[in-house]
């Protein structure tokens, strides 16, 4: 062992009494000891050993950077931002939410997680920056009229065609990606919206992304809008609201949403088809087949070394795990979907360690897993954290997310008649339509996923708002009893923590835990706690 | 040589001190938390106050 390691090993065993893990486990502490009360304000930061403590203030630092950039490039532009948008105040809790991601992460799990939260981090400030500085409300910028809104469940893939232009999915700023980082932020939408006069028990994202239009708080860019059919009957109605306010000339992307069915792939293809016509007429360009072949060589290549990821996450020594696997796969897959290069050089550098990791049959967590979880259904986008918290307090490791497995077909980069079509087949499997909408097979289909990745256990996110996945709850609770899985069905708002707190949730899973299976929980501290005020 | 040899430890010296005073102080905000403190505390309660100030057009 070198002098180094040596050192490292007694400083570390000279301050274990401040890791959260060691007090949990000696009864003396926990994760939640080291905050005040409600607030989710920590006294200090997370003390994990010299290593990773270390390693995590070097991650601090590259975010802390990454933002200083962010308003550097549009110093002027982005002060306006904070100033005019209430969302843009919100994102100043960014470094507390990676914070409560990452609690109890080590070794490469920390190291992973960091990477892809990076890659976000990277990723979000300069999307923010140009918008900002292309944002009509603020005088505008070279860009404005380069840049094309588009609904951000509709995969921009597609639009690499167009290499002048800047596809931006115009929600994820304004309203879900900041739903993440801080909860209190959408009910200020959600009452604009019900004040306005929408009923107030439609899906909260809807709500909320509807809020956002009424308060003109989406950034004004671009000359023509392409809005979708998106994957349930609320979202078309915030759909209209949208393109009203926004006041462009529109197309509405209907994909298919039964797309198991044969028919439903060539009118698919059609709707893509037809929205390339739009934009070519509407901004006066003209599509090249080869930038497209570019970039879809990129999202092959993600997808590829997506898949070698689901080999690992059968095993119990995958170092990518819960939310550094599903925060990233859904911004890296819905938002960036292939167009910027970061991403597969962050995966090629995220698999060599997983492999890694997996040669020296490394467990994450310090092998305190004691269930393998498969997350189905839409999240709560407010309660982010939660497959950490679920880890840390009881043990159960979400191997993956429903979310995760969206459309992960190659994409053809010679023939433009086939990459059309793969483009249809990669569409319909967006976000929330892979699985959570198109008929009951593809709701149905958790059981499968959950056997192939060796889960003995499903969460079943219960958006209390969603219609449509109300009304196969009953259904799910039978088929759990029948196939033999540990199943919990946690119920929330999705974008609303006043109806289903953080703690709401956490109840379900405690219930389950203690009462069904009759478990004590690693972390006493973490079992109930009040973070009502939290971010 | 020897003076240029000089200038160039002198400048080594005053880098690896900014550098030293540099980690000393982020290391602090981060171990101790203090720009989440700042920032729940101080500025967002400021930006609440300004953002719940605004008047905002909600015709449709």
């Amino acid at each position: 062992m070198k002098l180094t390691d040596k050192l490292i090993k007694a400083v570390d065993k000279k301050l274990e009494r401040f890791d959260p893990l060691w007090q949990a486990e000696n009864g003396v502490g926990g994760l939640r000891s080291r905050y005040y009360d409600k607030t989710g304000v920590a006294k200090y930061r997370e003390w994990r050993g010299v290593k990773d403590t270390f390693y995590d203030y070097t991650q601090w630092l590259y975010n802390l950077m990454s933002m200083g950039q962010m308003v550097a490039s549009a110093p002027v532009k982005c002060l306006r931002g904070f100033w005019e948008y209430r969302w843009m105040g919100s994102y100043l809790g960014t470094f507390m939410f990676i914070d409560r991601l990452f609690e109890g992460y080590r070794g490469y799990e920390l190291r992973i997680a960091h990477m892809n939260m990076h890659a976000i981090v990277q990723s979000l400030t300069k999307k923010i920056a140009l918008v900002l500085a292309n944002d009509r409300r603020f005088g505008g910028g070279p860009l404005t009229d380069r840049m094309v809104p588009m609904d951000e469940v509709l995969p921009p893939l597609f639009m690499a065609g167009f290499k002048d232009l800047i596809p931006i999915p115009l929600q994820t700023l304004p309203e879900f990606i900041i739903c993440d980082i801080d909860q209190h932020i959408e009910p200020y939408y959600i009452d604009v919206a019900e004040s306005y006069g929408l009923p107030a028990d439609v899906c909260s994202r809807c709500a909320a992304e509807t809020g956002v239009t009424i308060d003109d708080a989406f950034p004004i860019i671009g000359k023509a809008f392409l809005s979708t059919n998106m994957p349930c009957n609320a979202s078309e109605s915030t759909s209209m609201f949208q393109r009203r306010r926004v006041n462009l000339p529109y197309q509405p992307v209907t994909m298919a949403m039964i797309h198991n069915e044969p028919g439903a792939h060539p009118y698919s293809t059609q709707e893509l088809k037809n929205a390339i016509a739009f934009i070519e007429k509407e901004y006066g360009v003209k599509y090249d087949w080869n930038a497209l072949f570019e970039r879809a060589k990129q999202m092959n290549e993600q997808n590829t070394i997506e898949l070698e990821k689901w080999d690992f996450f059968k095993t119990p020594y995958s170092a990518l795990v819960g939310i550094a696997e599903t925060l990233y796969r859904l911004y890296s897959w819905a938002s960036v979907n292939g167009q910027e290069d970061y991403f597969t050089k962050n995966d090629r550098k995220v698999i060599a360690i997983m492999r890694k990791a997996y040669e020296e049959k490394y467990k994450p967590f310090s092998g305190k897993t004691r269930h393998r979880a498969f997350l189905w259904g839409p999240s709560a986008v407010y309660y982010t954290d939660f497959p950490t918290w679920i880890q840390n307090c009881w043990g159960i490791n979400i191997v993956l997310n429903m979310d995760s497995t969206m459309g992960h077909n190659m994409i053809s980069t010679t023939d433009p008649e086939q990459a059309i079509k793969d483009l249809a087949l990669f569409s319909e499997k967006a976000v929330m339509r892979h699985h959570a909408v198109g008929g009951w097979d593809n709701v149905n289909a958790v059981w499968e996923w959950a056997r192939n990745f060796n889960c003995d256990m499903v969460l079943c996110n219960d958006n209390v708002a969603c219609k449509g996945m109300n009304g196969v709850h009953a259904l799910l609770e039978e088929q759990a009893r029948d196939l033999g899985f540990h199943f919990i069905f946690i119920e929330h708002d999705l974008e609303d923590s006043r109806t289903v707190s953080r703690q709401d949730m956490r109840k379900c899973v405690n219930n389950y835990m203690s009462v069904v299976l009759g478990e004590q929980p690693l972390d006493p501290t973490i079992v109930e706690f009040d973070d009502s005020a939290a971010y | 040589m020897k003076k240029a040899l000089k200038f160039v430890l002198k400048l080594l010296g005053k880098l690896s001190l900014a550098g030293l005073i540099a980690f000393v102080v982020t290391f602090a905000i981060y171990m101790t938390n203090a720009e989440n403190k700042i920032i729940y505390y101080v500025v967002r309660p400021l930006l609440n106050k300004h953002y719940d100030s605004q008047v905002r057009d909600r015709r449709i």
